[in-house]
């Protein structure tokens, strides 16, 4: 186990650091001139050329790549070429929003998902068809639409909870909770639809296998197969399509803080990206890919914890 | 079976509702923050402020949250009448080529330092060499002397009469001669002005929150107690905020603000940009067919201004012929319809011109501006001038726009003070005269105007006259800017901006 973790966590390196070159040449060449970008539509060309001293932007793209690489390996992320804050502290003072949102958003959706797909599974009939249709309408409206539509019901004509966030460092905990609140039930709707769809999908198909029928024949309850068999082999599939949501929620996440005006990763993102501020888009990516890689691992570990046979491959 | 669903469902809602509103104090969670005690004053703007350091101040909105904290050598009026802050009086000498400013004795900057003249010549001198955005403000200066403690003078390389309006803007901010320089500025401001940042409060992006200071020097400046500046890039954000009671005010557009009219907010409505086409390749350089006048008379004449910004705006706005402000003094009512809608004679024009067979135009699609572009190139189309529209602008666009990578573009622009206007869109130095078109009757005119004074404004319409006639542009219409407040608090507009100056608000009694 051990050992497979080392590989994994190896192979995560590689895609970070490649992913980082590519994000830095990338954002290079569609990034045109920074320093007028920095200074405005009134700033002179001597103006320009002095700002580009100051950022080192007249260096040899892989000099400028290298001391990026020399630095983020010491710690220092650089600070924004725009607002000169370290990048390193607007990561901290964002993370946690969008974790919070994500991980709250997830927790939900894996117990929701779960328990709704399984039902499905089992009960069928009309309570796997109101399910699937369920899947379609909740796949086919999207989170930011349904963020809007419960602004404007729960939050302007009820007034139960704010419009746009409250976090803020004099607020209390309760902001927290009431400020997530609508972009958390904005993401999961989306999730637990989908979600439930491939549960039940897996579920359907290990209930179909021989062993199950074998199990049955032996007087098994239907309870004992479900939960103690069934269950443990539909989980890997139920696992990968959780890790796949979570990773693809921290995209749909930037439309939801934009819209929440939630201080987390998406408008930092978002505006970093637009102005080509490169040393934060580059602590945005990276933080990113940190992310996804810590999720992938950890579901491998959870699948190999329940499925003996995962981890021998 | 039955029971099933309702458990989905009721799990559904537990998790995610019931439980969260639980804990907390209640459904005023959103609106207690904002306004409920008269002297608090929260404001919802477009974007943070990228450094507290003065030199790093902007125009328009991102000018707002820097007077909260920094006083200005010179006061700007809401009409745009210029009153004594800083500076007591000011004065130029006969050549308009040094300004001698008296300034106030008795102001303080809230690390304790003094405001004398020796800050006053280490803020004009800082702001030079920062290469803030406004930089540009402060060209014509020469340098900075201290006469005594409590004049300077500022010496010019050549008259610049907007110079006292720049000494109202970013460049006459004051911060503390001991704070500039510093990082510590960058990110927590040290002025004179009536608030002090709450920097445990505040949060980059998000909200920056001032408290009123101490023993101000000038109480009329300063009318709540706690003023907060929440960052809301988005446009429903800003509906949502205002509308539920988050922020005072905030502005929106013409869409979105029929939404907060239907919950009862105010308008205070003001023009400041104009929208419309830049004919940039007038000497035609890349598309020869720029060249004649006829042409570029034509494409002024192909527009039904008035029902485009019926259709398109939401009839926010005013349909006129020429690019010049109405605030600015180069403004004339005789060129606001010079151009008026006539097909016929824009077909004729073309004919004249030799163009029978038809024009082509190139433009570059604008973020935002999608609906405006696809009106436009209808109408031209009417008349015989195809609009081809290319990709759309990057961040890049200011490099484009200098590297002539466009002959025509559809933009909104700001309409400043004439000499501002002048070097925005016409003089050679410009980055919207990219071709570097020019003529010896321009040039005098605009030297007239940089010379003019206190007549500036009226050189200017001379200015104003030739373009038009010359056809440089094809403005549309200027829009209104939707500023929109809810009742608790009094909003007067100011000329320029799209977001007034901070001592514009008021509490409603």
């Amino acid at each position: 186990m051990i050992r497979f973790i080392a590989k994994r966590l190896g192979s995560g390196l590689v895609v970070l650091f490649v992913v980082s070159a590519l994000t830095f040449f990338l954002l290079y060449i569609s990034s045109g001139s920074i320093a007028r970008n920095i200074l405005g539509d009134q700033a002179t060309a001597e103006q320009v050329a002095l700002k580009e001293q100051e950022l080192g932007l007249d260096q040899p793209l892989l000099t400028r790549y290298l001391a990026w690489v020399a630095d983020a390996l010491s710690g220092n992320l650089g600070a924004s070429w725009f607002t000169s804050e370290p990048v390193a502290n607007s990561l901290a003072s964002r993370i946690p929003v969008t974790m919070t949102m994500v991980f709250t958003a997830m927790i939900l959706i894996a117990i929701c998902a779960a328990l709704i797909g399984v039902l499905a599974a089992v009960k069928r009939g009309w309570v796997d068809r109101v399910v699937q249709v369920g899947a379609i309408i909740g796949d086919s409206i999207p989170g930011f639409v349904i963020g809007v539509i419960l602004v404007t019901i729960l939050a302007i004509q009820l007034g139960l909870f704010p419009a746009t966030s409250t976090i803020s460092p004099e607020a209390g905990a309760d902001a927290w909770v009431y400020s997530m609140s609508l972009p958390v039930i904005a993401l999961l709707i989306n999730g637990v639809t989908g979600g439930a769809q491939q549960i039940r999908s897996a579920v359907i198909k290990q209930l179909e296998r021989d062993y199950v029928r074998t199990l049955r024949s032996r007087g098994i309850g239907e309870r004992e197969i479900l939960f103690k068999h069934v269950l443990r082999s539909a989980a890997p599939a139920g696992l990968t399509v959780l890790s796949l949501q979570l990773i693809g929620m921290l995209g749909g996440v930037v439309i939801i803080e934009q819209i929440f005006a939630l201080p987390g990763m998406g408008p930092l993102a978002v505006a970093a990206t637009g102005q080509s501020d490169l040393p934060v888009v580059m602590g945005v990516v990276m933080y990113t890919v940190v992310v996804v890689i810590v999720v992938n691992l950890l579901v491998d570990i959870l699948n190999g914890w329940l499925n003996p046979k995962v981890r021998v491959s | 079976m039955k029971f099933g669903r309702q458990a989905a469902a009721a799990a559904l809602i537990l998790s995610a509702s019931l439980a969260l509103t639980a804990c907390g104090g209640g459904a005023t969670a959103g609106g207690a923050a904002a306004g409920t005690a008269a002297t608090s004053l929260t404001l919802g703007t477009i974007q943070d402020v990228r450094s507290w350091d003065p030199a790093q101040a902007h125009v328009g909105h991102v000018l707002q949250p820097y007077q909260a904290v920094y006083d200005t050598l010179i006061l700007r009026e809401p009409d745009g009448k210029l009153s004594p802050m800083l500076a007591t009086a000011w004065k130029y000498n006969a050549a308009s080529t040094k300004l001698t400013v008296d300034l106030r004795t008795d102001v303080t900057f809230s690390d304790g330092a003094k405001f004398d003249a020796e800050a006053a010549k280490a803020n004009m001198d800082h702001f030079k060499k920062a290469n803030g955005p406004q930089m540009a403000q402060l060209n014509a200066v020469k340098d900075v002397a201290v006469v005594d403690a409590d004049t300077i003078d500022i010496n010019l390389t050549a008259p610049d009469p907007a110079l006292e309006y720049f000494l109202s803007q970013a460049a006459g901010l004051m911060g503390s001669p001991k704070a500039l320089g510093t990082d510590a500025i960058k990110t927590e401001p040290v002025g004179s002005g009536p608030y002090v940042m709450d920097k445990a409060a505040s949060v980059k992006d998000s909200q920056t929150v001032f408290t009123a200071r101490k023993d101000y020097w000038n109480k009329d400046l300063q009318k709540y107690s706690k003023l907060t500046f929440k960052i809301l890039t988005d446009l429903t954000a800003r509906t949502n905020a205002l509308v539920s009671g988050q922020v005072d005010a905030t502005i929106l557009d013409p869409k979105n603000g029929k939404q907060a009219e239907g919950a009862k907010m105010k308008l205070a409505a003001n023009e400041v940009d104009w929208q419309g086409l830049l004919l940039l390749d007038r000497d035609g350089a890349k598309n020869p067919a720029l060249q004649n006048l006829k042409v570029r008379q034509a494409i002024n004449y192909a527009f039904d201004r008035k029902t485009i910004l019926d259709q398109v705006m939401l009839g926010q706005g005013t349909p006129t012929s020429q690019p010049f402000g109405k605030a600015s003094g180069a403004w004339s009512e005789g060129l606001e319809n010079y151009y008026s809608y006539d097909p016929a004679k824009a077909k004729q024009l073309l004919k004249e011109a030799g163009f029978e067979s038809g024009v082509t135009l190139e433009i570059p699609s604008v973020p935002g501006f999608e609906t405006q572009i696809s009106v436009v190139q209808q109408q031209l189309a009417d008349v015989g001038i195809t609009l081809k529209v290319g990709a759309a602008l990057t961040n890049t666009f200011t490099s484009d726009v200098a590297a002539q990578k466009y002959t025509t573009m559809y933009f909104s622009l700001f309409q400043g003070e004439p000499t501002v206007a002048i070097n925005q869109i016409i003089s050679t130095k410009a980055l919207y005269n990219p071709f570097k078109n020019a003529t010896p009757e321009l040039d005098a005119k605009i030297e007239a105007v940089r010379a003019g004074g206190a007549d500036a404004g009226k050189l200017a319409q001379e200015v104003n006259k030739y373009v038009v006639e010359q056809a440089w542009f094809a403005p549309l219409f200027r829009v209104n800017q939707m500023y929109y407040h809810n009742a608790k608090v009094n909003v007067t507009p100011q000329i320029q901006q799209a977001v007034p100056s901070i001592y514009n608000y008021s509490p409603a009694k």
